[in-house]
């Protein structure tokens, strides 16, 4: 395992590693939201339901 | 390793994507690897064959509109090699250098097939109903980008994890097993998605290209699923600054092997990729075959393709030269297109099949012993195995997507220039454009054999000590 010293027990996972698996999960929803917005965006001029 | 907890090292074996497993490559795994091959493959039928077709004739978009969108992701093959370059240098506390990169490219691919139909819908004439007029063109480059960004990032990383985990022996036919999944990816999804679209309407676009972007992300993340070694880093790993990338290029590029192999892979995929978009219109147009006949030539070719993939593992595990493999790629590609040409003066379909079979073989010993050669570049200095096959992947998919648009365009200027007799009555044969582009084909596989030369030498007078001690006694094996 790494040398770090503040480790985030019971998970066996240190901090850095808890925070960089975390890190992943987060940045793939935001891109996921995000091409969710333009897909919305998109369906939307084409046959705008709303008004 | 001993004094792991046991919690720690159920962790371990619990985490998604990590695997403490042996060094070696089980087949299950490497099946499950390579289809992330199944799924660019995929992207790349959608993008260059189906999509293509949809947007001019279901679509009616504007020809040179599609043209623009189906550069994108071959203008952004370069990056292909500063991908590997990050990947390299990627600064990870849990120890993944290939699993992030492979999981944002599949977020990027599924991302832009998931908005593509809409954009594509947007573009066809008259079926935008409210908003500034350039958003179909944005929408739909957006799509194109990311999709292409995203088969480059999934391919460099896979491939180059796929190098982290072969062994020397192993190395060729894993290769050549992941160059099998690309094209029986290919050919699976042109048959599935060209049955699917068979009675084209706007909803079933959607479900069809939205359906691609779904299977995306499940192969791979089904590929990727516990595939990288874990090898934590220390705090001082972690912290030392990354190296630029113009340092790592310089080492790559040292020592004069790895630019000649760009040259190589260069100049003999547009050698072997220039006739792509062209076999089919010669065998219907020149040779007068039907149809159906002329779909035998994409199956005729495939098998080429095919055996010569199996040759050249088998070849290379035995300890074949990687670059003299090239150098007989090269010979069966000057057969090939020879017996092409000769095809219409001899008004012979059994010759030109053969020729379009051969064309296959020597394309698929060609890339087989590339990349193998690629990945054998030794890792040294800064740059790491993911720089030389991102390197490797933006020559190869440059020069393909290039020597595409080089051979319609040949063939246009030519046959135009023929038929309107400018260059004399003897040339005043639609065949004359035809021929001009697998001549230019033959012209250029000599000059890869010449940029070709220098490194079987290499290989032979100056063998890395170690490496080439027990393969020398092979390397003279005949073919």
């Amino acid at each position: 395992m790494s040398d770090d010293p503040d480790k985030a027990s019971p998970t066996g996972l240190s901090l850095k590693e808890a925070e960089e698996v975390h890190s992943y999960l987060i940045d793939g929803t935001r891109v996921f939201g995000l091409l969710a917005l333009i897909a919305h965006v998109l369906v939307a001029l084409s046959t705008p339901w709303l008004g | 390793m001993s004094e792991r907890h046991p919690l720690t090292q159920f962790t371990i074996r619990a985490m998604p994507f990590s695997d403490a497993a042996s060094d070696a490559l089980p087949l299950r795994q490497l099946l499950r690897l390579s289809l992330f091959q199944v799924s660019v493959g995929m992207a790349a039928v959608m993008l260059l064959g189906t999509l293509n077709r949809v947007m001019i004739v279901e679509l009616s978009v504007a020809a040179w509109i599609v043209a623009v969108m189906i550069a994108l992701p071959v203008v952004s093959a370069p990056f292909r090699a500063l991908l590997g370059f990050k990947s390299d240098t990627y600064r990870s506390s849990i120890g993944w250098k290939r699993i992030p990169f492979l999981w944002f490219g599949s977020l990027y691919q599924f991302g832009g097939l998931a908005i593509m139909p809409m954009a594509l819908v947007i573009l066809g004439e008259g079926k935008q109903a409210i908003g500034p007029e350039w958003v179909g063109e944005a929408g739909a480059a957006l799509a194109f980008l990311l999709t292409g960004l995203g088969m480059h990032m999934t391919q460099t990383a896979g491939l180059a994890l796929a190098a982290d985990r072969a062994t020397e022996e192993t190395r060729p036919r894993v290769v050549a097993l992941l160059y099998v999944m690309f094209l029986v990816g290919m050919a699976v999804s042109a048959v599935i998605v060209g049955w699917l679209l068979r009675d084209f309407s706007e909803l079933r676009l959607v479900q069809v290209v939205q359906g691609t972007a779904v299977m995306t992300l499940v192969l791979n993340i089904l590929a990727l699923w516990k595939q990288e070694r874990v090898t934590p880093m220390s705090k001082e790993e972690r912290e030392a600054p990354r190296p630029s990338f113009r340092d790592a290029w310089r080492d790559f590029a040292s020592g004069g092997k790895a630019g000649r192999l760009l040259v190589v892979v260069f100049l003999g995929t547009m050698a072997f990729n220039m006739q792509d978009v062209l076999l089919e219109p010669y065998g219907g147009e020149i040779l007068g075959l039907s149809v159906s006949s002329t779909t035998l030539l994409t199956t005729m070719w495939a098998a080429g393709a095919l055996v010569g993939f199996g040759i050249a593992a088998r070849q290379l595990s035995r300890g074949q030269n990687p670059y003299r493999m090239a150098g007989w790629a090269l010979v069966f590609g000057l057969l090939a297109f020879s017996a092409v040409i000769f095809a219409a003066p001899l008004q012979s379909a059994l010759l030109f099949f053969i020729g379009a079979g051969l064309i296959g073989f020597g394309g698929g010993l060609f890339a087989v012993a590339t990349l193998t050669a690629a990945m054998t570049m030794p890792a040294e200095g800064l740059a790491g195995r993911g720089l030389a096959l991102g390197a490797w992947g933006a020559a190869q998919a440059t020069a393909a997507g290039f020597a595409i648009a080089i051979g319609g365009t040949v063939r246009d200027l030519v046959n135009s220039a023929s038929m309107s007799g400018l260059l004399g009555d003897a040339l005043a044969d639609p065949a004359t454009g035809y021929s001009v582009v697998y001549h230019v084909e033959i012209g250029l596989m000599f000059a890869t054999l010449i940029a070709l030369g220098p490194l079987t030498r290499f290989q032979r007078t100056n063998p890395t000590p170690g490496e080439a001690k027990a393969r020398i006694g092979l390397a003279d094996f005949p073919t």
